[in-house]
């Protein structure tokens, strides 16, 4: 049987660390929901510039941009990773990098992409330094409430190498909130774009056979689309993020929940032997002073 | 048993279970450790000879002794007659290929030895000046021992563990390992376990041969037993008939011999109980007050000397899986290797359960093992201790919270875990995969690869069961087929 002192002493350790679990519990919780409330305001008014988008297209314009264009034999590309700054949030970053590495060695080695890594938060920059990968730009501003001006800067740096020919492709990983129960690590091409409405929820199809807006465009139509395209682009990766830092909450959520609950079973286990220990303990000492006080009397 | 002391016979006075009083003329006393034989009447009507063992004068002409034998039917008032000397057993080669009780009697239903010699089984250990120094390794064949616990040739090796984890098995594979491939004899001492196990050992060495010389194990052996049915004098006794046996070989014969110790703690829990009998105040645990004092005793005699060495592989049973208990405890500073066995790990299946980490040598040291397979035992248990620090905090907050630099860790240490398992030769009934004998050699570059993440792309199951690490490769092959 295990030394009880020793026993007691891990038991108080793990009792600080369920301490600790629950409360980032509790935080993770309370930041979920205005990171949730933030992504559902964004969703809507991203589904509201794509709607005008494929109004515009179905205004029967030509519909030709540079960021729409698809380039047939990228030649490079750039990679950004969307992780947390912070850990303590079960498989979040560890699903987001291993998702970034396979594809990125997909690009180089089966594609022949020269591929550029850029990572977001802390955990994925020294994740991938450890795996020996070059990351070209780290951002660290990102917290669960990512600015849109701070997004818009890297997404119009984004966009001038997209233009420039800097870049061929842009891929975003990242963890895609579908339900509170259920995210997704994904890759996403954003550049070029693509289908406009590419992405999107299918509300926003819906809408348009339900309601037939006529749109008076002014001064045409073709300007205005000059202005949406990018920021559509802006948009999505804006809500790249949201939905990278809501995944975050959660993650980290369910992992300090079930952290708190392992640490409550260890505690359990711990203290029956413990208890067992210290009663074997007394029983021993009891049995020796009684042998030996029998011994004395013969 | 000469005719001058046969006169020299006294009366029982007392009998408590297996101990009994008797008293004799005063002016004749026995001395201590003298056999005495008592005729007792058992229930057929034939006579059955008890030995004791005097172990305590009382004051007067009364002394105690131990019944080596069952004291069924022992009445007081009946004759006790002194031997004027301790139990002797016969020695030498005729005792080769033979099964013993321990006051020297064949079990085997063979008829008696003859043999020429009697040896007492108290003897004392050998003086300073008569051991060897000599430090060699001993290779076994099984990577664990081989890599973190190697064995001295000459040595004292222990296997401690728990029930049920399979220390009766590990030393029948080294039976097997080492008596099947050694030139010299083999003494079997079987201390209060299973009788059944016995005979099962018995019977394995009579198919087993030698290298390939066509000659059974049996015929380079003798076997010594004093099961759980006998009562404690014999178990007690048991371990030094078969030392003494063995150390005929060492001193006679010159040529190297093995001796198997299966259980040393039954030993000491012998002694507890005569102690009990006896009248002495118990001390800690309620062990014997001379537990050191027994097992000293004992373990000095096991020594090589510069005739001969006598190897011992000793298997000691830790009550409640709680190395502080003083019977393996005692044990333990006895010995040059000691492998521990754990449950949490027998637990995973992986056998043999050998803890990497609470095992030792002495001869684990660059001085005797080589540079290179000090650093490798070394950067083994390093990874294997890291890894069982981050334990709780895999078993909290899971292993996605671990740095980069610790999963690795935990990912090498996971292998080598597994790693560490080996099918046994005596184990291929039950396991369906032949025994594997790895080489010193082989056994360091594999664990040594391990550690440099060579084989890190590998499943851990690939590495369950296997010997060299070319085979773990190969398994992995057929799991991706299957």
């Amino acid at each position: 049987m295990a030394n009880a002192r020793k026993l007691d002493k891990r038991r108080k350790s793990i009792r600080n660390i369920r301490k600790i679990t629950r409360t980032m519990e509790l935080i993770a919780t309370a930041r979920f929901k205005k990171a949730m409330d933030r992504a559902a305001a964004a969703t809507d008014y991203t589904r509201r510039i794509t709607q005008v988008v494929s109004d515009l297209s179905a205004a029967g314009l030509e519909v030709s941009h540079p960021l729409l264009e698809p380039r047939p034999d990228p030649k490079k590309a750039t990679l950004l990773v969307l992780t947390a700054n912070r850990g303590l949030c079960g498989g979040y970053n560890g699903n987001a990098l291993r998702l970034a590495l396979n594809r990125r060695n997909e690009m180089v080695d089966k594609q022949n992409i020269a591929t550029t890594v850029d990572a977001s938060g802390k955990r994925g920059i020294t994740g991938l330094k450890f795996r020996k990968v070059d990351v070209s730009n780290g951002f660290t501003q990102f917290d669960d409430q990512p600015k849109y001006s701070e997004v818009e800067s890297i997404a119009n740096q984004y966009l001038e190498q997209f233009i420039t020919g800097e870049i061929d492709r842009l891929d975003v990983v990242y963890t895609r909130f579908i339900s509170v129960a259920k995210q997704e690590t994904v890759v996403e091409t954003l550049l070029p774009l693509g289908q406009l409405t590419d992405g999107l929820a299918p509300a926003a199809t819906e809408a348009k056979s339900e309601q037939q807006a006529i749109y008076e465009f002014v001064p045409s139509a073709a300007s205005i689309l000059e202005e949406v395209v990018p920021t559509s682009f802006k948009v999505k990766l804006f809500k790249c993020f949201l939905d990278a830092a809501v995944s975050e909450q959660i993650a980290r959520m369910v992992a300090m929940k079930n952290a708190t609950k392992s640490a409550s079973d260890m505690i359990k286990s711990l203290s029956l032997t413990y208890n067992r220990a210290r009663q074997s303990q007394i029983t021993g000492e009891i049995m020796e002073i009684i042998g030996g006080v029998e011994a004395m009397k013969s | 048993m000469s005719t001058a002391t046969k006169t020299n016979v006294g009366k029982i006075t007392q009998v408590i279970g297996s101990t009994f009083d008797a008293e004799f003329n005063e002016k004749s006393m026995p001395a201590i450790y003298n056999a005495v034989h008592v005729d007792i009447k058992v229930a057929d009507g034939k006579t059955q000879k008890l030995t004791g063992e005097i172990s305590k004068h009382l004051g007067g002409g009364r002394v105690r002794c131990v019944a080596l034998g069952s004291t069924d039917g022992m009445r007081r008032g009946q004759d006790c007659v002194d031997t004027g000397a301790p139990v002797t057993v016969p020695v030498g080669e005729c005792t080769l290929g033979r099964v013993f009780n321990m006051v020297g009697e064949t079990v085997d239903g063979r008829g008696p030895v003859d043999a020429t010699e009697h040896r007492s089984i108290h003897r004392a250990a050998p003086r300073l000046d008569e051991l060897s120094t000599s430090t060699e390794l001993f290779e076994t064949g099984i990577k664990v021992i081989d890599l973190l616990t190697p064995f001295v040739r000459g040595g004292k090796a222990g296997l401690f563990g728990g029930a049920g984890l399979g220390k009766t098995v590990i030393l029948t594979e080294l039976i097997a390992r080492i008596a099947s491939a050694h030139g010299g004899y083999s003494v079997f001492a079987g201390v209060g376990e299973r009788t059944r196990e016995g005979t099962d050992l018995w019977l394995e060495m009579q198919e087993t041969e030698i290298g390939k010389t066509g000659r059974k194990v049996i015929e380079q052996t003798c076997m010594v037993f004093g099961q759980m049915n006998e009562p404690p004098g014999s178990r007690l006794r048991v371990a030094l008939t078969a030392l003494t046996m063995a150390e005929y070989f060492r001193d006679k014969t010159g040529k190297d011999t093995l001796l198997f110790v299966d259980n040393i703690f039954r030993f000491s829990q012998a002694g507890s109980e005569v102690s009990a009998l006896l009248g002495r105040m118990p001390s800690a645990v309620g062990y014997q007050p001379t537990l050191a004092t027994e097992m000293g005793q004992l373990q000095e005699r096991i020594a090589s000397t510069q005739n001969g060495a006598i190897t011992s592989v000793q298997a000691v049973y830790v009550p409640a899986d709680d190395p502080t208990d003083p019977a393996p405890a005692t044990a333990f500073g006895q010995l040059d290797a000691f492998l521990y066995l754990e449950r949490s790990i027998s637990e995973k299946g992986i056998y043999p359960a050998v803890d990497p980490l609470a095992s030792s040598s002495r001869i684990l040291d660059p001085q005797y093992v080589g540079e290179r397979h000090y650093t490798i035992a070394r950067r083994v248990q390093t990874t294997l201790q890291r890894y069982r620090e981050l334990q709780d905090i895999i078993a909290i907050l899971g292993v996605d919270e671990l740095s980069e630099q610790d999963k690795l860790v935990v990912h090498r240490a996971r292998r080598i875990e597994r790693f560490l398992s080996q099918p046994f030769l005596v184990a291929e009934v039950f396991t369906g995969k032949a025994g594997e004998i790895t080489s010193l050699a082989d056994t360091i570059r594999s664990f040594e690869e391990i550690c440099d993440g060579k084989w890190d792309h590998l499943p851990e199951e690939a590495f369950m069961y296997v010997g060299v690490i070319e085979q773990a490769e190969e398994q992995a092959k057929r799991m991706a087929k299957s």
